[in-house]
Protein backbone atom coordinates (compact mmCIF):
# COMPACT_ATOMS: atom_id res chain seq x y z
CA UNK A 1 0.00 0.00 0.00
CA UNK A 2 3.03 2.15 1.29
CA UNK A 3 4.79 1.68 -2.16
CA UNK A 4 1.90 2.39 -4.42
CA UNK A 5 1.31 5.53 -2.65
CA UNK A 6 4.89 6.42 -3.30
CA UNK A 7 4.60 5.37 -6.99
CA UNK A 8 1.16 8.17 -7.25
CA UNK A 9 3.16 10.70 -5.60
CA UNK A 10 5.87 10.40 -7.80
CA UNK A 11 4.22 10.64 -10.92
CA UNK A 12 1.44 13.56 -9.84
CA UNK A 13 4.83 14.89 -9.18
CA UNK A 14 6.80 14.17 -12.77
CA UNK A 15 3.59 15.09 -14.23
CA UNK A 16 3.40 18.56 -12.69
CA UNK A 17 6.78 19.01 -13.36
CA UNK A 18 6.16 18.16 -17.42
CA UNK A 19 3.35 20.26 -18.03
CA UNK A 20 4.45 23.41 -15.90
CA UNK A 21 7.34 24.69 -18.57
CA UNK A 22 6.21 22.79 -22.06
CA UNK A 23 6.11 23.94 -25.56
CA UNK A 24 3.11 25.83 -26.32
CA UNK A 25 1.74 25.82 -30.15
CA UNK A 26 -0.91 27.96 -32.21
CA UNK A 27 -2.24 25.82 -34.97
CA UNK A 28 -4.42 27.93 -37.49
CA UNK A 29 -5.88 30.08 -34.59
CA UNK A 30 -8.47 32.66 -36.26
CA UNK A 31 -10.79 33.98 -34.22
CA UNK A 32 -14.04 36.38 -34.23
CA UNK A 33 -17.09 38.07 -32.17
CA UNK A 34 -19.71 36.92 -33.89
CA UNK A 35 -20.50 34.78 -36.93
CA UNK A 36 -20.49 37.30 -39.01
CA UNK A 37 -17.91 39.54 -37.52
CA UNK A 38 -14.46 40.14 -39.47
CA UNK A 39 -11.73 37.84 -37.99
CA UNK A 40 -10.03 39.44 -35.25
CA UNK A 41 -7.29 37.33 -35.46
CA UNK A 42 -6.92 35.36 -38.71
CA UNK A 43 -4.98 31.72 -39.02
CA UNK A 44 -2.20 32.46 -36.23
CA UNK A 45 0.78 30.11 -36.03
CA UNK A 46 3.01 29.87 -33.91
CA UNK A 47 5.57 27.83 -31.47
CA UNK A 48 5.89 28.55 -27.79
CA UNK A 49 9.17 26.78 -25.81
CA UNK A 50 10.12 26.75 -22.58
CA UNK A 51 12.15 30.13 -21.94
CA UNK A 52 10.73 32.20 -24.69
CA UNK A 53 9.74 35.54 -23.95
CA UNK A 54 7.53 37.44 -26.56
CA UNK A 55 7.01 41.42 -27.41
CA UNK A 56 3.11 41.89 -28.70
CA UNK A 57 2.99 45.17 -30.54
CA UNK A 58 0.09 46.52 -32.61
CA UNK A 59 -2.12 49.56 -33.13
CA UNK A 60 -5.21 50.11 -30.80
CA UNK A 61 -7.45 47.58 -31.43
CA UNK A 62 -5.58 44.92 -33.41
CA UNK A 63 -6.83 42.35 -31.09
CA UNK A 64 -3.51 41.84 -28.92
CA UNK A 65 -5.42 41.45 -25.75
CA UNK A 66 -7.68 39.30 -27.90
CA UNK A 67 -4.69 37.09 -28.33
CA UNK A 68 -3.26 37.36 -24.91
CA UNK A 69 -6.68 35.90 -23.81
CA UNK A 70 -6.59 33.52 -26.57
CA UNK A 71 -3.16 32.23 -25.08
CA UNK A 72 -3.89 32.35 -21.40
CA UNK A 73 -7.21 29.54 -22.25
CA UNK A 74 -9.30 32.25 -21.24
CA UNK A 75 -11.14 32.33 -24.95
CA UNK A 76 -12.12 29.62 -26.77
CA UNK A 77 -10.54 29.98 -30.74
CA UNK A 78 -13.10 30.17 -33.30
CA UNK A 79 -11.04 27.82 -35.22
CA UNK A 80 -8.17 26.12 -34.85
CA UNK A 81 -6.37 25.24 -31.40
CA UNK A 82 -4.03 26.04 -28.71
CA UNK A 83 -2.25 23.26 -27.55
CA UNK A 84 0.44 22.42 -25.07
CA UNK A 85 -0.28 25.23 -22.24
CA UNK A 86 1.62 24.97 -19.67
CA UNK A 87 -0.32 24.18 -16.13
CA UNK A 88 0.06 27.04 -14.30
CA UNK A 89 -0.74 30.01 -16.10
CA UNK A 90 -0.25 33.94 -14.74
CA UNK A 91 -2.30 36.54 -16.57
CA UNK A 92 -1.97 40.18 -15.72
CA UNK A 93 -4.87 42.42 -17.34
CA UNK A 94 -4.07 45.91 -18.55
CA UNK A 95 -6.33 47.10 -16.07
CA UNK A 96 -6.53 45.96 -12.78
CA UNK A 97 -9.93 45.13 -10.90
CA UNK A 98 -9.93 47.60 -7.91
CA UNK A 99 -13.52 47.41 -7.50
CA UNK A 100 -13.52 44.44 -4.96
CA UNK A 101 -14.08 44.93 -0.77
CA UNK A 102 -10.73 43.49 0.04
CA UNK A 103 -7.98 44.94 1.14
CA UNK A 104 -4.43 44.09 -0.39
CA UNK A 105 -3.04 41.81 1.59
CA UNK A 106 -6.83 40.04 2.30
CA UNK A 107 -7.27 40.05 -1.62
CA UNK A 108 -3.85 38.17 -2.27
CA UNK A 109 -4.44 35.97 0.88
CA UNK A 110 -7.43 34.40 -1.13
CA UNK A 111 -5.70 34.35 -4.36
CA UNK A 112 -2.69 32.77 -2.50
CA UNK A 113 -4.93 29.77 -1.33
CA UNK A 114 -6.84 29.55 -4.97
CA UNK A 115 -3.09 29.02 -6.30
CA UNK A 116 -3.18 26.17 -3.26
CA UNK A 117 -0.83 27.72 -1.12
CA UNK A 118 1.72 30.27 -2.77
CA UNK A 119 3.32 32.69 -1.37
CA UNK A 120 3.10 36.61 -2.36
CA UNK A 121 4.62 38.20 0.40
CA UNK A 122 8.36 38.19 -1.02
CA UNK A 123 6.77 39.04 -4.77
CA UNK A 124 4.91 41.92 -2.97
CA UNK A 125 8.09 43.38 -0.94
CA UNK A 126 9.59 42.91 -4.46
CA UNK A 127 7.50 45.40 -6.29
CA UNK A 128 7.61 47.82 -3.11
CA UNK A 129 3.44 46.28 -1.91
CA UNK A 130 4.65 46.02 1.61
CA UNK A 131 3.50 49.02 2.80
CA UNK A 132 -0.25 48.53 1.18
CA UNK A 133 -0.90 45.77 2.69
CA UNK A 134 -4.12 47.00 4.43
CA UNK A 135 -5.57 49.18 2.00
CA UNK A 136 -8.54 48.63 0.53
CA UNK A 137 -8.25 48.21 -3.31
CA UNK A 138 -10.55 50.87 -4.28
CA UNK A 139 -8.09 53.41 -2.81
CA UNK A 140 -5.01 52.20 -4.93
CA UNK A 141 -3.72 54.15 -7.51
CA UNK A 142 -3.79 52.55 -10.97
CA UNK A 143 -0.14 51.56 -10.93
CA UNK A 144 0.02 50.26 -7.21
CA UNK A 145 -3.26 48.31 -8.19
CA UNK A 146 -1.10 47.01 -11.07
CA UNK A 147 1.16 45.65 -8.62
CA UNK A 148 -1.16 43.26 -7.17
CA UNK A 149 -2.04 42.10 -10.31
CA UNK A 150 1.44 41.48 -11.25
CA UNK A 151 2.21 39.81 -7.69
CA UNK A 152 -1.19 37.41 -8.57
CA UNK A 153 0.16 36.04 -11.36
CA UNK A 154 3.63 35.81 -10.00
CA UNK A 155 2.92 34.13 -6.88
CA UNK A 156 2.53 30.77 -7.95
CA UNK A 157 5.62 30.05 -10.74
CA UNK A 158 3.76 30.13 -13.97
CA UNK A 159 5.00 28.23 -16.80
CA UNK A 160 3.39 31.15 -19.15
CA UNK A 161 2.88 34.18 -18.15
CA UNK A 162 0.78 36.59 -19.94
CA UNK A 163 1.28 40.64 -19.54
CA UNK A 164 -1.23 42.74 -21.02
CA UNK A 165 0.62 46.43 -20.79
CA UNK A 166 2.66 45.61 -17.88
CA UNK A 167 4.74 48.94 -17.95
CA UNK A 168 0.86 50.95 -17.89
CA UNK A 169 1.60 53.25 -14.43
CA UNK A 170 3.94 51.53 -12.86
CA UNK A 171 6.71 54.05 -11.09
CA UNK A 172 9.98 53.65 -12.32
CA UNK A 173 11.73 51.55 -9.83
CA UNK A 174 9.18 48.45 -10.28
CA UNK A 175 9.54 49.47 -14.43
CA UNK A 176 12.73 49.26 -13.94
CA UNK A 177 12.74 45.68 -12.02
CA UNK A 178 9.79 44.11 -14.39
CA UNK A 179 12.44 43.32 -17.20
CA UNK A 180 14.73 41.10 -14.55
CA UNK A 181 11.32 39.43 -13.38
CA UNK A 182 10.76 38.59 -16.93
CA UNK A 183 14.06 37.23 -17.46
CA UNK A 184 13.76 35.11 -14.30
CA UNK A 185 10.43 33.65 -15.24
CA UNK A 186 12.09 32.64 -18.29
CA UNK A 187 15.57 31.55 -16.72
CA UNK A 188 13.24 28.52 -14.91
CA UNK A 189 11.44 27.55 -17.91
CA UNK A 190 8.84 29.27 -18.60
CA UNK A 191 7.32 31.41 -21.65
CA UNK A 192 6.26 35.15 -21.40
CA UNK A 193 4.41 36.93 -23.52
CA UNK A 194 3.42 40.89 -23.13
CA UNK A 195 1.62 43.29 -24.95
CA UNK A 196 3.65 46.44 -24.65
CA UNK A 197 3.15 49.87 -26.37
CA UNK A 198 6.52 51.74 -23.83
CA UNK A 199 8.98 49.12 -25.26
CA UNK A 200 10.14 48.19 -21.66
CA UNK A 201 10.72 44.79 -22.71
CA UNK A 202 12.51 45.24 -26.32
CA UNK A 203 16.32 45.59 -24.38
CA UNK A 204 16.25 42.49 -22.91
CA UNK A 205 18.47 39.39 -25.08
CA UNK A 206 16.39 37.14 -27.25
CA UNK A 207 13.64 38.51 -27.11
CA UNK A 208 10.95 37.53 -29.70
CA UNK A 209 8.93 40.05 -31.49
CA UNK A 210 5.60 39.78 -32.85
CA UNK A 211 2.87 41.91 -34.03
CA UNK A 212 -0.82 42.06 -35.26
CA UNK A 213 -1.32 44.04 -38.38
CA UNK A 214 -4.55 43.08 -40.53
CA UNK A 215 -6.01 40.53 -38.16
CA UNK A 216 -2.27 38.60 -39.02
CA UNK A 217 0.36 37.53 -36.54
CA UNK A 218 3.47 38.76 -38.04
CA UNK A 219 6.92 37.49 -36.24
CA UNK A 220 10.33 39.63 -36.92
CA UNK A 221 13.39 38.37 -37.09
CA UNK A 222 15.56 38.60 -34.23
CA UNK A 223 18.30 41.02 -33.74
CA UNK A 224 21.50 39.74 -35.10
CA UNK A 225 25.11 40.57 -35.66
CA UNK A 226 24.10 42.10 -39.09
CA UNK A 227 21.14 44.26 -37.47
CA UNK A 228 22.06 48.06 -36.60
CA UNK A 229 24.22 48.43 -33.28
CA UNK A 230 23.14 49.44 -30.05
CA UNK A 231 24.34 53.30 -30.56
CA UNK A 232 24.89 53.35 -26.79
CA UNK A 233 27.25 50.35 -26.27
CA UNK A 234 28.85 52.01 -29.67
CA UNK A 235 29.86 54.81 -28.23
CA UNK A 236 30.97 53.48 -24.86
CA UNK A 237 28.18 54.55 -23.21
CA UNK A 238 27.89 52.26 -19.73
CA UNK A 239 24.14 53.15 -19.12
CA UNK A 240 21.79 55.38 -18.35
CA UNK A 241 24.41 57.81 -16.68
CA UNK A 242 26.04 58.33 -19.41
CA UNK A 243 23.11 58.87 -21.73
CA UNK A 244 20.99 61.80 -22.61
CA UNK A 245 17.57 61.53 -22.46
CA UNK A 246 14.95 62.75 -24.89
CA UNK A 247 11.48 63.77 -25.31
CA UNK A 248 10.35 63.23 -28.69
CA UNK A 249 6.29 63.81 -29.38
CA UNK A 250 4.76 61.93 -32.01
CA UNK A 251 0.92 61.25 -33.65
CA UNK A 252 -0.85 58.42 -31.35
CA UNK A 253 -0.87 56.34 -34.31
CA UNK A 254 2.33 56.90 -35.06
CA UNK A 255 3.55 55.27 -32.06
CA UNK A 256 4.63 51.94 -32.75
CA UNK A 257 6.61 52.79 -36.01
CA UNK A 258 8.65 55.59 -34.57
CA UNK A 259 9.71 53.55 -31.75
CA UNK A 260 10.33 50.55 -34.24
CA UNK A 261 12.75 53.11 -36.05
CA UNK A 262 14.61 54.10 -33.30
CA UNK A 263 15.28 50.66 -31.57
CA UNK A 264 16.25 49.58 -35.43
CA UNK A 265 18.59 52.52 -35.26
CA UNK A 266 20.23 51.25 -32.14
CA UNK A 267 18.45 53.41 -29.55
CA UNK A 268 16.68 51.68 -26.66
CA UNK A 269 13.49 53.72 -27.54
CA UNK A 270 10.45 53.17 -25.08
CA UNK A 271 7.17 55.61 -24.59
CA UNK A 272 6.26 57.50 -21.45
CA UNK A 273 3.44 56.50 -19.23
CA UNK A 274 0.51 58.56 -18.25
CA UNK A 275 2.18 59.31 -14.98
CA UNK A 276 5.10 60.43 -16.76
CA UNK A 277 3.76 62.59 -19.35
CA UNK A 278 1.63 64.85 -16.85
CA UNK B 1 -11.62 24.90 -6.14
CA UNK B 2 -12.87 25.47 -2.79
CA UNK B 3 -11.08 28.15 -2.01
CA UNK B 4 -12.09 29.94 -4.96
CA UNK B 5 -15.92 29.77 -3.67
CA UNK B 6 -15.13 30.79 -0.48
CA UNK B 7 -13.21 33.79 -2.02
CA UNK B 8 -16.65 34.55 -4.06
CA UNK B 9 -18.98 34.03 -1.16
CA UNK B 10 -16.55 36.23 1.06
CA UNK B 11 -16.89 39.10 -2.02
CA UNK B 12 -20.26 38.78 -2.15
CA UNK B 13 -20.60 39.07 2.40
CA UNK B 14 -17.86 42.05 1.89
CA UNK B 15 -19.73 43.97 -0.64
CA UNK B 16 -22.91 43.81 1.23
CA UNK B 17 -24.76 42.64 -1.89
CA UNK B 18 -26.02 40.28 0.38
CA UNK B 19 -28.10 42.12 1.95
CA UNK B 20 -30.11 42.52 -1.09
CA UNK B 21 -31.25 39.28 -1.10
CA UNK B 22 -31.32 38.54 2.40
CA UNK B 23 -33.19 41.50 3.99
CA UNK B 24 -36.53 40.64 1.68
CA UNK B 25 -36.28 37.24 2.54
CA UNK B 26 -36.96 38.56 6.12
CA UNK B 27 -39.49 40.29 5.04
CA UNK B 28 -40.96 37.44 2.83
CA UNK B 29 -40.61 35.26 6.22
CA UNK B 30 -42.23 37.57 8.08
CA UNK B 31 -45.80 38.46 6.43
CA UNK B 32 -45.81 34.62 5.46
CA UNK B 33 -45.39 33.03 9.29
CA UNK B 34 -47.36 36.04 10.62
CA UNK B 35 -50.43 33.89 11.52
CA UNK B 36 -49.59 29.95 12.39
CA UNK B 37 -50.75 27.92 9.60
CA UNK B 38 -53.72 25.71 10.95
CA UNK B 39 -53.28 21.99 11.30
CA UNK B 40 -53.30 19.80 8.84
CA UNK B 41 -51.64 22.51 6.42
CA UNK B 42 -48.30 22.30 7.35
CA UNK B 43 -47.55 20.88 4.30
CA UNK B 44 -49.00 23.70 2.19
CA UNK B 45 -47.55 26.30 4.08
CA UNK B 46 -44.07 24.98 3.38
CA UNK B 47 -44.41 24.42 0.38
CA UNK B 48 -45.76 28.45 -0.28
CA UNK B 49 -42.64 29.06 0.77
CA UNK B 50 -40.17 27.09 -1.04
CA UNK B 51 -42.03 28.38 -4.33
CA UNK B 52 -42.15 32.04 -3.29
CA UNK B 53 -38.39 32.23 -2.38
CA UNK B 54 -37.32 31.15 -5.72
CA UNK B 55 -37.11 34.48 -7.26
CA UNK B 56 -35.15 35.77 -3.81
CA UNK B 57 -33.12 32.91 -4.79
CA UNK B 58 -32.38 33.85 -8.25
CA UNK B 59 -31.75 37.31 -7.40
CA UNK B 60 -29.40 36.29 -4.62
CA UNK B 61 -27.53 34.23 -7.10
CA UNK B 62 -27.34 36.63 -9.59
CA UNK B 63 -25.81 38.97 -7.28
CA UNK B 64 -23.33 36.58 -6.35
CA UNK B 65 -22.24 36.00 -9.52
CA UNK B 66 -22.25 39.34 -10.75
CA UNK B 67 -20.09 40.95 -7.38
CA UNK B 68 -16.64 39.55 -9.14
CA UNK B 69 -15.96 42.06 -11.57
CA UNK B 70 -15.42 40.67 -15.51
CA UNK B 71 -11.37 41.10 -15.11
CA UNK B 72 -11.59 39.32 -11.93
CA UNK B 73 -13.26 36.30 -13.59
CA UNK B 74 -9.94 36.04 -15.48
CA UNK B 75 -7.90 36.02 -13.39
CA UNK B 76 -9.84 33.77 -10.87
CA UNK B 77 -9.59 31.30 -14.56
CA UNK B 78 -6.07 31.31 -14.88
CA UNK B 79 -5.56 31.22 -11.04
CA UNK B 80 -8.53 27.88 -10.36
CA UNK B 81 -6.67 25.95 -13.96
CA UNK B 82 -9.42 27.07 -16.62
CA UNK B 83 -12.05 28.70 -17.24
CA UNK B 84 -14.89 25.42 -16.11
CA UNK B 85 -13.34 25.33 -12.97
CA UNK B 86 -14.03 28.90 -12.72
CA UNK B 87 -17.62 28.17 -13.23
CA UNK B 88 -18.43 25.09 -11.33
CA UNK B 89 -16.81 27.25 -8.46
CA UNK B 90 -19.07 30.14 -9.50
CA UNK B 91 -22.16 27.79 -9.02
CA UNK B 92 -21.07 26.14 -5.59
CA UNK B 93 -20.94 28.87 -3.93
CA UNK B 94 -24.55 29.67 -5.70
CA UNK B 95 -25.55 26.70 -4.00
CA UNK B 96 -23.81 27.16 -0.71
CA UNK B 97 -25.34 31.00 -0.19
CA UNK B 98 -28.85 29.62 -1.43
CA UNK B 99 -29.37 26.36 0.57
CA UNK B 100 -28.26 28.55 3.51
CA UNK B 101 -30.87 31.03 2.41
CA UNK B 102 -33.94 28.17 1.77
CA UNK B 103 -32.66 26.63 5.28
CA UNK B 104 -33.43 29.32 7.13
CA UNK B 105 -36.63 29.84 4.93
CA UNK B 106 -37.73 25.89 5.89
CA UNK B 107 -36.52 26.71 9.82
CA UNK B 108 -38.17 29.90 10.39
CA UNK B 109 -41.72 27.90 8.76
CA UNK B 110 -41.12 25.05 11.14
CA UNK B 111 -40.10 27.27 14.03
CA UNK B 112 -42.76 29.69 14.13
CA UNK B 113 -45.25 29.05 10.54
CA UNK B 114 -47.36 25.69 11.97
CA UNK B 115 -49.73 25.20 14.57
CA UNK B 116 -48.98 21.60 15.23
CA UNK B 117 -45.62 19.95 14.70
CA UNK B 118 -45.94 17.95 11.26
CA UNK B 119 -45.11 14.37 10.43
CA UNK B 120 -41.57 13.04 9.52
CA UNK B 121 -43.17 12.52 6.13
CA UNK B 122 -44.03 15.99 5.34
CA UNK B 123 -40.99 17.24 6.99
CA UNK B 124 -38.51 15.61 4.62
CA UNK B 125 -41.25 16.49 1.80
CA UNK B 126 -40.62 20.05 2.46
CA UNK B 127 -36.90 19.92 2.65
CA UNK B 128 -37.23 18.27 -0.76
CA UNK B 129 -38.68 21.10 -2.50
CA UNK B 130 -36.86 23.67 -0.09
CA UNK B 131 -33.80 21.70 -2.58
CA UNK B 132 -35.56 22.01 -5.64
CA UNK B 133 -36.21 25.00 -5.11
CA UNK B 134 -32.44 26.60 -4.42
CA UNK B 135 -31.72 24.45 -7.94
CA UNK B 136 -34.46 26.32 -10.00
CA UNK B 137 -33.37 29.55 -8.07
CA UNK B 138 -29.54 28.82 -8.85
CA UNK B 139 -30.30 27.90 -12.67
CA UNK B 140 -32.81 31.04 -13.16
CA UNK B 141 -30.18 33.70 -11.61
CA UNK B 142 -27.38 31.96 -13.74
CA UNK B 143 -29.31 32.13 -16.62
CA UNK B 144 -29.93 36.24 -15.75
CA UNK B 145 -25.99 36.62 -15.03
CA UNK B 146 -23.98 39.29 -16.38
CA UNK B 147 -21.74 37.07 -18.55
CA UNK B 148 -25.17 36.00 -20.60
CA UNK B 149 -27.23 38.98 -20.14
CA UNK B 150 -24.72 42.12 -19.70
CA UNK B 151 -28.04 44.38 -19.22
CA UNK B 152 -29.25 45.10 -16.20
CA UNK B 153 -32.92 45.74 -17.44
CA UNK B 154 -32.88 42.74 -19.43
CA UNK B 155 -31.70 40.45 -17.00
CA UNK B 156 -34.19 41.65 -13.97
CA UNK B 157 -36.94 41.04 -16.74
CA UNK B 158 -35.92 38.09 -17.74
CA UNK B 159 -35.29 36.63 -13.99
CA UNK B 160 -38.99 37.81 -13.41
CA UNK B 161 -40.27 36.34 -17.15
CA UNK B 162 -38.41 32.86 -15.77
CA UNK B 163 -40.26 32.53 -12.63
CA UNK B 164 -43.86 34.22 -13.65
CA UNK B 165 -43.54 31.51 -16.30
CA UNK B 166 -42.78 28.65 -13.99
CA UNK B 167 -45.95 29.80 -11.89
CA UNK B 168 -48.29 29.98 -15.42
CA UNK B 169 -47.40 26.72 -16.91
CA UNK B 170 -46.51 25.01 -14.29
CA UNK B 171 -50.85 25.63 -13.21
CA UNK B 172 -51.78 24.26 -17.06
CA UNK B 173 -52.02 20.77 -17.63
CA UNK B 174 -48.65 20.75 -19.38
CA UNK B 175 -47.14 22.05 -16.21
CA UNK B 176 -44.08 19.35 -17.30
CA UNK B 177 -42.64 21.75 -19.03
CA UNK B 178 -41.44 23.70 -16.94
CA UNK B 179 -40.24 23.62 -13.01
CA UNK B 180 -43.77 22.80 -11.68
CA UNK B 181 -43.90 24.80 -8.75
CA UNK B 182 -47.51 25.52 -9.40
CA UNK B 183 -47.74 22.04 -9.19
CA UNK B 184 -45.75 21.37 -6.11
CA UNK B 185 -48.78 23.91 -4.27
CA UNK B 186 -51.58 22.29 -5.36
CA UNK B 187 -50.47 18.99 -4.29
CA UNK B 188 -49.40 20.64 -1.22
CA UNK B 189 -52.93 22.03 -0.95
CA UNK B 190 -54.49 18.60 -1.31
CA UNK B 191 -52.78 16.87 1.16
CA UNK B 192 -50.53 14.76 -1.90
CA UNK B 193 -47.25 16.19 -1.49
CA UNK B 194 -45.81 13.31 -0.22
CA UNK B 195 -47.52 10.98 -2.80
CA UNK B 196 -46.81 12.99 -5.89
CA UNK B 197 -43.65 14.40 -4.61
CA UNK B 198 -41.58 11.80 -6.68
CA UNK B 199 -42.69 12.72 -10.20
CA UNK B 200 -43.06 16.60 -9.42
CA UNK B 201 -39.27 16.17 -8.21
CA UNK B 202 -38.34 14.32 -11.82
CA UNK B 203 -39.70 16.72 -13.80
CA UNK B 204 -38.30 19.69 -11.49
CA UNK B 205 -34.84 18.17 -11.23
CA UNK B 206 -34.30 17.35 -15.25
CA UNK B 207 -35.84 21.42 -15.81
CA UNK B 208 -32.93 22.55 -13.08
CA UNK B 209 -30.46 20.39 -14.72
CA UNK B 210 -30.87 21.81 -18.15
CA UNK B 211 -30.87 25.24 -17.18
CA UNK B 212 -27.39 24.83 -15.55
CA UNK B 213 -26.63 23.02 -18.44
CA UNK B 214 -27.63 25.59 -21.00
CA UNK B 215 -25.63 28.02 -18.50
CA UNK B 216 -22.63 25.88 -18.61
CA UNK B 217 -22.66 25.25 -22.69
CA UNK B 218 -23.43 29.24 -23.36
CA UNK B 219 -20.13 30.20 -20.47
CA UNK B 220 -17.79 28.28 -22.83
CA UNK B 221 -18.23 31.50 -25.35
CA UNK B 222 -19.23 33.99 -23.09
CA UNK B 223 -16.63 34.53 -20.49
Amino acid sequence: MGSISIVRFFIATMRAALYRYSTMWLAQVSFRYRRRDRYVIEAAEARLGPGDVVELTGPNGAGKSTLLRLLAGLTRPTSGAVTGRPAVVGYVPDRFPTGQPFTVAGYLRHMARVRGGARWEPWAERVGLDGFSGVRLRELSKGTAHKVGLVQALMAEPGLLVLDEPFAGLDRDTRDALPGIVTEVAARGGIVVASDHQGGLGMLDGVRRWSLRSARLIEHPPASPGDPPDRLAAAGLAGPRDAVTVEVSVPARELDGFLRRMRDDGYPARALTEEEAT
Amino acid sequence: MIALVAFRVAAYVRSHRVFQALLPLLVLISILHAGRAPRGAEAAALTDSAVLVIPLLAWATRGLLDTEPDEQRAISATGVGGRPREVAAGLLAALVTCAAFAALTLGSGLALGLSATPSRGVVAAAAVVHALAVLAGVALGALTSRPLMPSPAYSILALVAGFLTMLLVGASPVYWLTVPVTAWMKAAGAGRLVSELPGLAAVSLAWCLAGLTVYWCLRRSRP
